[in-house]
Parts: structure tokens; sequence; C-alpha cells
């Protein structure tokens, strides 16, 4: 512990719960779409951080397998980041084209 | 104290700033500046973990495409200089207790599990094996992958059409 932060992964799952925690206050809080869309790219790089923590450091372990599954699953939640950014932004265009807004407290024609 | 653990440090200090800024800074277009230093320290965090490619991808993908479309967007459709947070605090106290509970609980387990906490990392190149996965066992998923993102795509045009009168029962 005592100065040696790059080989102790608490040093990079503090950070990763960091985001998580941070990403929920920004999705709870804010009244904006595009804030709460911030939030969940927030917490989807907290995911991707404990992935690829926990392959290098489990790589450096003595039971080693494939040292890759937590890059390549890093990269399919950056790839799916980029849909996800692709499509809640064109949705938060379409609303914003729609209402003039783009409160979500105020989108509530689909309530039923 | 190496020159790494500093690089690491400086990361981490340097990530949850910008994240706290993100959460709670009432003007949209400086949490959306502040994201991009939260994810150039995770980009940071992936090259000191040895995951060269993932750095490159997420500096290249992130930090270039969805930061810029994230700005378009806030350009697009907001007065963005128009300050929020109007109504107090009150709204803060039922978000702040579940994430508090949340980062307890993360913490908690965090140091009573017993994963190998300390361990060399090894810095080998990652790129090639990389490669060689997509097209090898994970060629399945990869394909997957591809189709879900041809997929949204196409339907995030569709969604972001304009909306044309003319045509009936398009959808729009």
């Amino acid at each position: 512990m005592n100065g040696h932060f790059a080989s102790n992964i608490e040093m990079y799952l503090f950070l990763s719960s960091l985001f998580f925690v941070f990403g929920i206050l920004c999705m709870l809080t804010r009244k904006n779409a595009i804030g709460i869309f911030m939030g969940v790219e927030l917490m989807l790089n907290a995911a991707a951080l404990n992935f690829v923590a926990f392959q290098a450091f489990h790589r450096a372990s003595p039971l080693r397998g494939n040292w890759l599954h937590g890059h390549i699953f890093g990269l399919f939640i950056i790839i799916l980041a980029a849909i996800e950014a692709a499509v809640a932004l064109a949705i938060v265009l379409r609303v914003f084209a729609v209402r003039r807004n783009i409160d979500p407290d105020q989108a509530t024609e689909l309530r039923g | 104290m190496a020159l790494v653990d500093l690089f690491v440090l400086s990361c981490i200090v340097l990530g949850a700033l910008s994240a706290a800024v993100v959460a709670f800074h009432p003007n949209i277009l400086y949490a959306a500046i502040a994201l991009v230093f939260s994810l150039l320290s995770v980009a940071g965090l992936y090259g000191a973990l040895g995951a060269d490619f993932l750095a490159a991808v997420q500096l290249i993908i992130y930090v270039g495409g969805i930061i810029v479309v994230i700005l378009f967007a806030i350009m697009m459709s907001e007065n963005i200089y128009r300050g929020r947070f109007v109504e107090g605090f009150r709204r803060f106290i039922v978000p702040f207790i579940i994430s508090m509970v949340v980062l307890v609980g993360l913490v908690r387990l965090m140091r009573r599990a017993g994963w190998p906490k300390t361990a060399e990392i090894m810095n080998l190149p990652s790129t090639g094996p990389i490669g060689q996965a997509l097209v090898g066992p994970y060629a399945l998923v990869f394909q997957y992958v591809a189709i879900v993102l041809l997929s949204g795509l196409i339907g995030a045009v569709v969604i972001a059409r304009p909306h044309y009168t003319e045509t009936k029962g398009d959808g729009t």
C-alpha cells in the first residue's frame, strides 16, 4: 500500500467505484437528457475499468489463463457505448425538435 | 514512489475531480468538457494497466467520437449558458443517500474480498493478440456486435431524420 499505487488493485477499483457513484448521482439529479446520458457514460467507463483492472491483476496472479478476456470485454463495452451514444443523441435531437426542450420530466406523452 | 505510481495517482485524482464536476456542475457544457478529462484519466489507467490497444481505442472512440457527438447535441439543443439547479438542494437528498450507500457497499466489498490485491503488471503488446482473439474464439461475438452497431446506426438515422409530412405512416 505504501506508495505503490500502480501495483495495487484497490486504487483502480476505488476510482471505478467513484465513477459509478458519480454516474448514479448524475443520472438521478440532472434535469437534462444529455446530462443523464453523460452519467450513463461514466457508469460504462467504471465497468470497463473494472474489467481491465481485474484482467491485469489476474494475468499476473498464479492462476493465469487467457490474458485477454478483460481487454475484449472492455472493447465491446466501448463499442456498445458508441452505439448507445448514437441512438440516445438521435432520440434527444428528435425530442428537442418536437418539444423544444429536453427535460425528461416534461416528456410524458408516452405515460398513458 | 516510481514514475508509474505518480502517473496512476495523478490519473486517479484527475478522474475523481472531473467526475465530480460532471455530476455537479450546473452548466451542461462544462460538465461535458469535464467528461473529456475523466475519460482521459481512464485512458491513462488503461495504459498503466498494460492495455495499450484499449487506451488508444478509448482515446479515439470516446474522446474523439462520443464527446464530439455530445458537444454537438448540446450546441444543437440547449440554451447552454442558462444556469440550472435553481430549485435548491432538496432534490439532491435521496440520490445522495442512494449513492453513498452504493459507495460504502462497494468499498467494503473491495476491502473484504479475497482476490489478489497486489501484483506486478506485465506490459506485453496486446494489439496482435486482440486481433487474433477477435477472429478466433470471439468471432461470433464480434459479428454480433457488428450487427448491433449496424442496426443501431440505422435506427439512429431513422429516428433523427427530419419529419416529412407528405409521406404518411412512416413512423416519425
